[in-house]
């Protein structure tokens, strides 16, 4: 197994809250990310996501674990800590309005121990990695929103951190610009060997950009692994059949015979939907539609999309099941 | 320390291009000052002959009293209000994640502010010189220490109101108390328990310098030494009351909630 950039183990934390009872955000979290990949951490709200990644970030202290990044503590080793460790944090500018692009690139350069001039081959790089060229003169108030996310994503990669943490890194930006950053961010891990943690509500930039993922529910893991193992085990076989108008009784009432078999009227066609448990239940299908001579408009396999493993990794979680898989 | 005169550098150019991209709104601060200063100096010599505290009985006493409460606002406030306006602008956890402790960004921030403010102070003595008609022999030499040990004082004071602010965020009405306060212990008189008063002691021996002429080298070592003594422990009790309150936030979640 590769060294670690990232050690949480048995991470821990509970808010008290006045005149109520404490709240546990974080129970007994555990985790790892190794160098050059993207890992998911995804929760509904109140999941414990934020507060796990602002321990990660030494913002927030933890009642109980610890946090070792490139094997430094990072509350212990404070500063060394540091050095590896950058983030772009939700619901903060995180950068300097005031300041121009190359300015913002410079200053937090500075932050992190590195010389300005020293690195501004670096910085030029970021500029042109980013798109941001054309506007590294302009301040940063002046960006549009998916440019300030850019440069605050440049200034988390200046500082040369081998580990970038992004809180919901495309959050209200446009499709393009959204588009864009998921491409950069696999280019950052790819090319730059960067260990990318980030979370997110979108499941589609999830899907689209993390290896692996680690999902809480209640300060708790209840699933960990890549995506791909996590598809599988909620992977269904499914055949979608658009029929033209109605179907006659008959075959309705031939067609509910088939196991996992369901129908639906949709914009005056029926819809077929169909798990396909055995490869015969297919061929029945065709051949019951065939018999009357019934006008097919499409036949499709169902793909399952990681909001759907999501949603029935939580369900499952919230129904009283066990954790769903573990590297 | 080399990292140190680096983060040093970062923070003065970033106070310089904000200072010179904003002189608008910069210069508008200095004249304001300025232009309170000429209220209290024409009511001044409206009242002229009244009694008044220790500084006030004279224009010197006025003058240096008013640009010593400035040096003193400037100082507290500056702590308070940047880590309030971090904070609001989302970039105090940005701060935070650097490889130097917080406390070192906080105070090299603070040793800038200082070079701003004793320029200001410099430039606006002249101008209120210029407006008395009284033309203050200063003693740089021995001004100058005297002057750092009260801002070091007033930043205790001010590390102690940033602290607070991490926890309650909003503390703006407490600063405005804080700053009639420092005006009183910076005109008060030195004298019994008072002396140990933040501003109270350093402000006695500034005024010495300005009003009597004396150099640092006559006054007694005692005195000297008691200078030095009170400034380092109110800034380091603002520093420990600063840490404790950082403390809080950080178990409570709230560092940089704002």
């Amino acid at each position: 197994m590769a060294e670690t950039i990232l050690t949480v183990e048995n991470l821990s934390k509970t808010y008290n809250v006045r005149k109520s009872k404490p709240i546990k955000a974080v129970d007994c979290i555990s985790l790892e990310a190794y160098p050059g990949e993207i890992l998911g951490i995804l929760g509904s709200n109140g999941a414990g996501k934020t507060t796990t990644v602002k321990m990660i970030c030494g913002l927030i202290r933890p009642d109980s674990g610890r946090i070792l990044i490139n094997g430094k503590d990072n509350f212990k080793q404070r500063s060394a800590a540091m050095e590896h460790i950058s983030a772009v944090l939700e619901g903060n500018r995180n950068i300097y309005w005031r300041l121009t692009v190359r300015e913002n690139l410079e200053f937090f350069a500075g932050l992190k121990g590195k010389d300005p001039r020293a690195i501004k081959k670096e910085i030029d790089y970021y500029i042109d990695f980013f798109g941001l060229g054309t506007k590294k003169n302009e301040t940063a108030s002046k960006l549009s929103r998916g440019m300030q996310q850019k440069l605050a994503i440049a200034v988390a990669m200046i500082t040369g951190s081998e580990l970038v943490l992004l809180d919901e890194p495309t959050l209200g930006l446009d499709v393009k610009t959204s588009y864009d950053i998921r491409e950069l961010l696999k280019q950052i891990a790819a090319e730059n060997g960067r260990t990318v943690l980030l979370t997110s509500h979108d499941m589609n930039v999830v899907q689209d950009v993390c290896e692996r993922v680690i999902i809480i529910n209640n300060g708790r893991i209840i699933a960990q692994d890549k995506v791909s193992n996590l598809m599988r085990l909620f992977d269904v076989k499914a055949f979608k059949f658009v029929a033209e108008g109605s179907l006659s009784e008959n075959l309705k009432q031939a067609l509910a015979q088939i196991p996992h078999l369901s129908l639906a009227e949709e914009e005056m066609n029926t819809v077929i939907t169909l798990n396909l448990e055995e490869t015969r239940n297919f061929y029945r299908v065709v051949e019951l539609l065939g018999s009357e001579n019934v006008s097919l408009l499409s036949i499709n396999r169902q793909e399952i999309n990681f909001e759907q493993v999501f949603m029935g990794i939580l369900g499952r979680s919230e129904n009283g099941g066990e954790k769903m898989a573990a590297l | 320390m080399a990292k140190k005169w680096l983060l040093f550098k970062q923070l003065a150019k970033k106070s310089w291009i904000e200072f010179r991209r904003y002189f608008f709104n910069s210069m508008g601060g200095i004249i304001t000052l300025y232009v309170v200063f000429l209220v209290i100096f024409m009511g001044y010599k409206g009242i002229a002959g009244a009694a008044g505290p220790d500084l006030g009985t004279s224009i010197e006493g006025i003058l240096v009293g008013y640009v010593l409460w400035f040096l003193a606002l400037s100082a507290y406030q500056d702590v308070a209000y940047s880590i309030q306006n971090e904070a609001r602008q989302g970039t105090l956890e940005q701060l935070y994640m650097s490889v130097h402790n917080f406390g070192w960004v906080i105070g090299l921030q603070q040793i800038v502010n200082a070079f701003y403010s004793l320029l200001v102070a410099s430039v606006l003595t002249f101008f209120l010189m210029l407006t008395t008609g009284k033309w203050l022999t200063i003693d740089m030499l021995s001004l100058l220490p005297l002057l750092i040990l009260e801002l070091i004082c007033f930043a205790g004071v001010g590390f102690a109101l940033g602290g607070l602010m991490l926890i309650f965020k909003r503390i703006d009405s407490y600063m405005q108390i804080v700053q009639f306060v420092l005006i009183f212990f910076v005109a008060a008189p030195a004298k019994s328990f008072m002396k140990l008063m933040p501003g109270t002691w350093g402000a006695h021996l500034i005024q010495k310098v300005i009003n009597g002429g004396e150099g640092l080298l006559e006054f007694a070592w005692q005195d000297l030494l008691l200078a030095v003594v009170i400034s380092l422990a109110y800034l380091l009790l603002g520093v420990v009351i600063y840490r404790i309150c950082e403390r809080k936030a950080m178990q409570a979640g709230t560092l940089g909630h704002y």
